[in-house]
């Protein structure tokens, strides 16, 4: 499954003939921020205590084993919304640590193997765009990235490269 | 000898081990400090508050390898309404694994928001194992660690200090385990329910 995430709203067309797709867009959902409380591992493993829309959103991340995430980019970091999705994700992972390239991560539950593009938008300059790299060369340990690109962009290219990405799935 | 505003970013902020980080800083702070949790509605409160702080203490946990939506939160709101008079401000962070380094990213950012809105960046204390240490033997560590943090914000002698309990990451692996079967127990749930590969 290939799964689209996005922190605004998109005027792309996506052919979905396939049926292979899920297209989210965030700004349509309801998602609170996560309370640390560690239930979805201690008490309902697997499953977030706030019955929210995040419970929507993360079993597509999980079974996404292609992923566009699209997200405006704050102090070198997601900014708030893809920030508040990925946090109510924890449920795909296990409270147990396990070893990943030498350093310690979560163990995964059933999470598959991702090909990642992280599209970063803004007015992003050379300290933030550094600072983000960093931070997804992080997330690919903790969000089982088998492989990924960032793709630094201006709002007014985002749909254009959005569309420019999800065409090389078609081929 | 300025005055440090604590500020603690924790998502689970009243029951958190930033809280319990927070206290032990305020024992070694000899200028008093006043403590505050950010919460959902209280940002432009605090912000109207910092301008009488000499230096600003964020205390936060590591959350998806960066700072909490909770702090990304407060520091946008920061922005809108930033002090008359801007304090240094430092980071006391910890993260689960017993890599301290991963707490590195987190930094950045403050120190990114810092450049961008004309803050001084203070000092950073970078805690690896921090979810447990200070229920173990190792708490000294911790302590100490953080003494030398504080002194550093008294005298304006800003610096980079880090501590992790001193284990193998495979002992530490076993020893985290455990630590996760017993929380477990204490709602019924089984090792095995925490291990399922079932997602929702």
């Amino acid at each position: 499954m290939k799964l689209i995430l996005s922190d605004r709203a998109l005027n792309i067309s996506i052919d979905n003939s396939s049926g292979t797709i899920q297209y989210i867009d965030l700004t349509q959902l309801n998602i609170s921020n996560c309370t640390g409380c560690f239930g979805c591992w201690t008490k309902t493993p697997g499953k977030c205590v706030i019955r929210d829309d995040a419970v929507k959103v993360y079993p597509y991340i999980a079974q996404s084993d292609t992923l566009l995430y699209i997200s405006r980019i704050k102090y070198g970091g997601y900014d708030t919304v893809m920030k508040t999705m990925l946090e109510r994700s924890i449920p795909v992972q296990q409270p147990f640590i396990r070893l990943v390239n030498g350093e310690t991560h979560h163990v995964q539950r059933d999470v598959a193997l991702k090909k990642a593009t992280i599209i970063a938008y803004g007015d992003i300059g050379s300290g933030e765009r550094d600072v983000f790299k960093k931070l997804v060369a992080r997330n690919a340990y903790n969000m089982n990235f088998d492989s990924y690109q960032v793709l630094f962009v201006r709002e007014k290219e985002l749909e254009q490269t959005v569309r420019m990405e999800v065409s090389k799935w078609e081929k | 000898m300025g005055k440090v505003m604590i500020l603690n970013a924790s998502p689970r902020a009243p029951r958190s081990n930033s809280k319990r980080y927070a206290e032990i800083f305020s024992k070694y702070d000899p200028s008093g400090c006043e403590y505050y949790n950010i919460t959902k509605s209280n940002h432009k409160d605090l912000c109207a508050k910092i301008e009488a702080f000499s230096d600003v203490l964020f205390v936060f946990p590591l959350y998806v390898d960066g700072i909490p939506s909770t702090l990304l939160q407060f520091l946008k709101t920061l922005e809108d309404h930033a002090p008359r008079s801007k304090p240094v401000i430092s980071v006391l962070i910890n993260c689960g694994f017993i890599e301290w380094e991963q707490n590195d990213v987190a930094i950045s950012m403050i120190k990114l928001f810092c450049g961008q809105n004309g803050y001084a960046f203070g000092s950073a204390l970078s805690i690896g194992s921090g979810e447990a240490i200070l229920d173990t033997p190792f708490k000294f560590l911790a302590d100490k660690k953080i003494k030398k943090f504080a002194a550093s914000i008294d005298k304006q002698k800003y610096g980079s200090f880090h501590t992790a309990m001193p284990l193998t990451k495979r002992v530490y692996i076993n020893a985290s385990t455990d630590y996760w079967i017993r929380y477990g127990k204490k709602n019924g749930i089984t090792r095995e329910q925490m291990e399922s590969m079932k997602i929702e």
